[in-house]
């Protein structure tokens, strides 16, 4: 393993976006046949730097290694060419075609365009059994559990004869058992010579199947070492530890007032049970990991996936809202947390974005531009939440991600909601706006509004939250007061996970 | 993940409206000349307003049209419920003068209907509103057909026909005035009220960009959508009206419409995925066509010829503005 | 971050295969019930049911290719105009002689063929919308037959009537013709590479490029093959009435009956999933709808604009499933 060239290496990776530098010099190798490990929060770099190996981006300087010679992808079907798989979180797979199928997409063997059914059969098996599986080759995908359709995707890449897998949070959408089946999985195909790239926020998973770990943060690499040296306390201090700028502005020092928000046993396809409270002048901090279910939280209070059992208050009246449209009319907004797909009218003006939500509720036949939603008022609104733009007259694509969220921001503020849900409120956003956005939050809570702040950014929820709600898998696991350690947020987030014992026995 | 890299750009939508509009404009002032070469009677007052005349009913089927296809959808009905203003205008009308303005009424209430139904196929029964108003067309031009019995009737009053023919002497300026001319002027004039003037407008637009963005910031969808089919189906009654004056009753009066009016919008710079257009546009698109058609006529071309520079012309207005995209974005 | 993706799950496909079925029992009651019921009881006899099976001859066959080019995730309208011209351009180059035959049908495919590469050209290359590529070629197409032909042109010899007309011991050979078609049609799409792409591109277009398939040419061969089908109806027309004429296609509402009949089949209007045993089954239940309307002498205008409706109702029965926000 010494003289052998490293099997994959990333050198000196640089790549930057118009107003964020993703990925700031970063390096990192693996050996053939190694499980590398690699983690950081959320926005740390880590998707970016595996769709540069993927193909999909181009770096802006760097560069790739394979087996030690130079290589650059122009198009990802050049990536995939010379053996590198990435399965995404998305899965890919044609849910209306046959294992076998999907398996074979793109490489089908075939006699003279007739398609060599039984060898497909056959190797597909062949293919699974190496995975230690038994998917009937000939059963729709879409009939498989999530579990066994993630076997297929790995089964797709060996077909390829990937040498280099990456997994982007496999074991997202998993249970225990699964979870504990996959990693047996990974170590098996790592044994088989192929470099795992394993991508995860669950450190007690990397414990358990990694070799090496590499820890991103703010785009560059902060630590990179085999796992002996990088027990999850160090790896935790890696990911979240920093120069504590405090541009977290002070919490509150009022006692909050009579709750403006109230759920009681809020369940629904992916929450179950979920009890939750939130006073005036407070922000709640939401965290959880992937697939805890804060997310389907915010969009089940805002009325776009709503509870369907369980109740809510809203200053103490009892609500039900069935779309998002009745939750603003009840005096509640949210910020959803994909900017580009649910919230930004791309094409239209920043102005025209900003005034959306009151045109909404406005008489039909009224100007656009009348008294509330008039041109000064809502450059007035613009400027308080500090929109830069040359104009307001400009198309919103235009604009910054930061500037971006505060239109939407501003959006929400001119009807004067009671109680504000943010999902992901600074998610593509650069520090300074980012700074902007917890002022607004702190001033609209001084002012007598409910905050429920849910983010996948550890330090946001420390620095920002008077209180902090952790959720794993569809429920609440525990509250914490403001200030509470990032560590002790992990923690309650991780939980006492059944998967670890199991591996311990390893 | 933090270093700010550049500001927001400093293009304004003004300047890139103002290079697409241009571009129809120009064209527009360019096939005129055309046909001003050829018949120089284009460009005496008279002439120039018989232009008019004859292109208010694409114009005022765009005006229309323009607000389906900045909400995201496209309205194929159009041209069938043309046809039925027509052929229901014979048959409510029977010749008899004083039932013109009860005939009229009728007639929009029918193009009330069909514009509810398209726009509840499309929000309430979720179906591509491409098939929805290509339904409707069928079923539309159908009871046409029923209700003249398959052999429409010839006729229709005076007072009604005036609307497509009636002339305003003795005007200052341009002498003569067609009725036509001031219904267009209207018809625009209160389509650009309607989109760019009114709450309702902004609503059509944001459903045209990002119809989840739009719901989740309280947005009546549905409404919406309901609002511009009606808006495109009174439209066409309209322009079924004036061309019920034009010539006789046929069943062939709506024919390919319906791709017209998108035509024009797409050469007048409206986006077919919805969230860009202007009402100016699709006039200014209007008028092109009708400039380009004139023209292919003097230079003898054959009426059946019309339909393929129609798909000719969709087909190039369409890719043009798809390259224009891709260039873009 | 959402929750990870899930796949549809395709036990809603259980429905939707067992949906060719569920349309060929439903079409056959309606058929027997409304004959019963009319007291037109010759209906059920052989030459009742062998006339519903030519009834579905021509929609039929342009209504397999159309599922080509749907399952690729495209849609073509300009079929009924493609049909048009085939039968003008068969019986016009042939001028009732049977030795022009071969030639004419020889120039009807190579024309089809030629419109199915340029429909897909403009899809895949220039990028435009499929709904208006193909109804702009339609125009265009539309427009130069008119200019050309304002009647029925020319002949087509009797030999040649017989691909409508002829039969092999009580089986018209055009019904065989279309079973044929569809067997053919199948295999294609389940056992050959190029069939499988097909499903790829229309079920998930950037996974299939990715996995390296040439996406635009399967664009371009789904819509040559939608393409030739139209041209071998417009062939079978012909046939049938003797001569072609330049309404024959726009006559038979064949662009949105084809499409209507392929979504009742279970194809998803999306593309990704269905087959042309579907599609058939659609067919039948169009032809039995038809003949059970004249059984109850509902008149041809009436008919029409129940045909829009039954159309539109047949796309929103599968669309009304799906939570997206449709234009």
């Amino acid at each position: 393993m010494t003289d052998q060239p490293l099997a994959l290496e990333m050198l000196n990776i640089v790549k930057t976006f118009p107003g964020v530098r993703a990925l700031d010099d970063v390096s990192f190798g693996c050996a053939r046949g190694e499980v590398h490990a690699l983690c950081g929060e959320n926005g740390a770099g880590k998707s970016t730097l595996i769709k540069v190996l993927g193909g999909i981006y181009p770096p802006d300087a760097g560069r790739i290694r394979l087996d030690g010679r130079d290589v650059s992808f122009s198009h990802p079907v050049a990536a995939r060419r010379a053996g590198i798989s990435i399965i995404h979180q998305e899965l890919s797979l044609l849910p209306y075609r046959t294992v076998a199928e999907n398996i074979y997409l793109g490489l089908e063997p075939s006699r003279f365009g007739a398609l060599d059914r039984r060898k497909m059969r056959t190797d597909s098996a062949r293919l699974l059994d190496r995975l230690g599986s038994a998917i009937a080759p000939d059963v729709a995908a879409g009939d498989l559990s999530i579990a066994h359709q993630q076997i297929v995707e790995i089964a797709k890449a060996l077909a390829l004869d990937a040498k280099i897998l990456v997994m982007d949070e496999p074991t997202a959408a998993l249970d225990g058992a699964d979870a504990s089946r996959l990693l047996d999985l990974v170590r098996r195909v790592s044994r088989q010579g192929v470099t795992i790239v394993y991508i995860s926020h669950h450190l007690s998973e990397i414990q358990a199947v990694a070799d090496r770990v590499t820890v991103l943060k703010d785009g560059r690499t902060v630590l990179t070492a085999p796992l002996a040296e990088a027990p999850t306390g160090r790896l935790v201090r890696a990911m979240v530890g920093r120069d504590l700028s405090d541009f977290y502005p002070p919490r509150s020092t009022v006692a909050p007032g009579s709750p403006t928000l109230v759920i009681r046993g809020g369940t629904n396809g992916r929450l179950r049970g979920v009890d939750l409270a939130v006073r005036a002048g407070e922000i709640v901090g939401v965290a959880g990991l992937e697939g805890s279910g804060k997310s389907a939280l915010g969009r089940a209070i805002a009325g776009d996936e709503p509870f369907e059992s369980g109740t809510m208050e809203i200053a103490g009246k009892v609500v039900a809202f069935s779309n998002p449209r009745s939750a603003l009319e009840a005096g509640l907004g949210r910020v959803a947390e994909d900017r580009k797909r649910e919230s930004l009218l791309m094409q239209q003006s920043v102005r025209d974005n900003a005034a959306l939500s009151q045109r909404a509720f406005a008489n039909l036949l009224r100007s656009p531009n009348a008294a509330p939603m008039s041109t000064a008022a809502t450059d007035e609104r613009l400027k308080q939440v500090d929109v830069r733009a040359a104009n307001f007259d400009q198309e919103i694509r235009q604009l910054s991600g930061g500037n971006q969220q505060r239109v939407i921001i501003a959006r929400l503020l001119a009807l004067d909601p009671q109680v504000l849900v943010f999902s992901e409120p600074t998610r593509g956003v650069d520090v300074a706006a980012k700074a902007a956005i917890y002022r607004i939050m702190r001033d609209l809570a001084g002012r007598g509004r409910g905050i429920l702040m849910i983010s996948s950014d550890l330090p946001e929820i420390v620095g920002v939250s008077d209180r902090i709600v952790v959720m794993r898998e569809g429920g609440v696991a525990g509250e914490l007061p403001g200030g509470a350690g990032e560590e002790d947020v992990m923690a309650l987030a991780v939980g006492h996970d059944d998967r670890a014992p199991q591996m311990r026995a390893q | 993940m933090t270093v700010v890299l550049d500001d927001s750009k400093h293009a304004s939508p003004a300047a890139a409206f103002a290079r697409q509009i241009n571009f129809a404009v120009v064209v527009l002032v360019v096939l005129y000349g055309a046909v001003g070469l050829l018949q120089p009677s284009y460009l005496e007052p008279a002439g120039a307003m018989n232009f008019l005349r004859r292109a208010a009913p694409l114009a005022i089927l765009a005006s229309g049209q323009v607000f389906v296809l900045v909400s995201g959808g496209f309205d194929l009905s159009v041209g069938s419920l043309v046809t039925i203003t027509v052929i229901g205008g014979s048959m409510l009308t029977a010749n008899d003068p004083s039932k013109t303005w009860w005939a009229i009424g009728v007639l929009y209430a029918i193009g009330l209907v069909v514009g509810l139904i398209n726009g509840a196929i499309v929000a309430y029964l979720k179906t591509p509103s491409f098939i929805a108003t290509l339904g409707t067309l069928l079923s539309v031009n159908g009871a046409a057909m029923m209700w003249c019995g398959g052999a429409p009737r010839g006729y229709l009053p005076d007072n009604f026909r005036m609307f497509g023919r009636f002339m305003f002497h003795d005007v200052p300026v341009v002498k003569v005035f067609p009725l036509a001319v001031l219904v267009l002027a209207a018809v625009a004039a209160l389509a650009w009220w309607g989109l760019h003037g009114t709450v309702f407008g902004r609503r059509v637009f944001a459903v045209g960009d990002n119809p989840r963005a739009a719901r989740l910031a309280g947005v009546k969808v549905e409404t919406v959508r309901l609002g511009a089919f009606v808006i495109s189906a009174l439209s066409a009654v309209t322009a079924g009206v004036m061309l019920g004056g034009f010539g006789g009753v046929s069943v062939d009066v709506g024919l390919g419409l319906e791709l017209q009016a998108i035509a024009a919008c797409v050469v007048g710079g409206v986006q077919l995925m919805g969230g860009r257009g202007t009402v100016v546009g699709a006039v200014a698109g209007a008028l092109t066509l009708t400039a380009l058609f004139t023209l292919l006529t003097l230079l003898g071309l054959p009426q059946p010829l019309k339909e393929t520079a129609q798909g000719l012309i969709l087909i190039a207005a369409v890719a043009f503005g798809a390259w224009r995209r891709r260039r873009v974005g | 971050m959402s929750d990870a993706g899930a796949l549809p799950s395709p036990s809603v496909g259980r429905f939707g295969l067992a949906a060719p079925l569920l349309l060929f029992v439903g079409s056959v009651a309606l058929y027997v019930g409304v004959a019963l019921w009319t007291g037109q009881t010759k209906m059920l006899e052989a030459e009742g049911v062998v006339g519903l099976l030519q009834r579905m001859v021509a929609l039929g066959i342009v209504a397999i290719g159309q599922t080509f080019a749907i399952l690729a995730g495209s849609i073509d309208l300009s079929v009924a105009n493609l049909i048009s011209v085939g039968a003008v351009l068969a019986s016009y180059v042939m001028q009732g002689r049977p030795e022009m035959m071969l030639p004419a049908v020889a120039l009807v495919i190579i024309v089809s063929a030629a419109v199915g590469v340029l429909n897909g050209a403009l899809i895949a290359w220039l990028q435009v919308n499929a709904f208006i590529a193909t109804l702009g070629v339609g125009l265009i197409l539309q427009g130069l037959l008119s200019a050309s032909f304002t009647n029925f042109a020319g002949s087509v010899p009797k030999e040649f009537q017989a691909l409508a007309y002829g039969g092999w011991g009580g089986a018209p050979f055009s019904v065989i013709g279309l079973f044929v078609l569809a067997a053919l049609a199948s295999v294609v799409l389940g056992a050959t590479k190029f069939g499988a792409h097909l499903y790829a591109v229309g079920g998930n277009v950037e996974g299939a490029r990715l996995a390296g398939i040439r996406t635009d040419f399967v664009t371009i061969g789904a819509h040559v093959a939608c393409s030739l089908t139209a041209g071998v109806t417009g062939l079978y027309l012909a046939s049938r009435l003797r001569s072609g004429a330049p309404w024959v296609g726009r006559d038979g509402v064949y662009d949105l009956e084809s499409i209507a009949v392929v979504v009742i089949g279970g194809t998803l209007l999306a593309g990704g999933r269905g087959g042309v045993w579907g599609t058939l089954a659609g067919v039948l239940l169009f032809a039995s709808l038809d003949a059970a309307f004249n059984m109850l002498g509902v008149s041809a205008y009436p008919k029409l604009v129940l045909r829009g409706a039954i159309v539109v109702a047949a796309v929103a029965v599968y669309a009304v499933r799906s939570r997206d926000l449709v234009a």
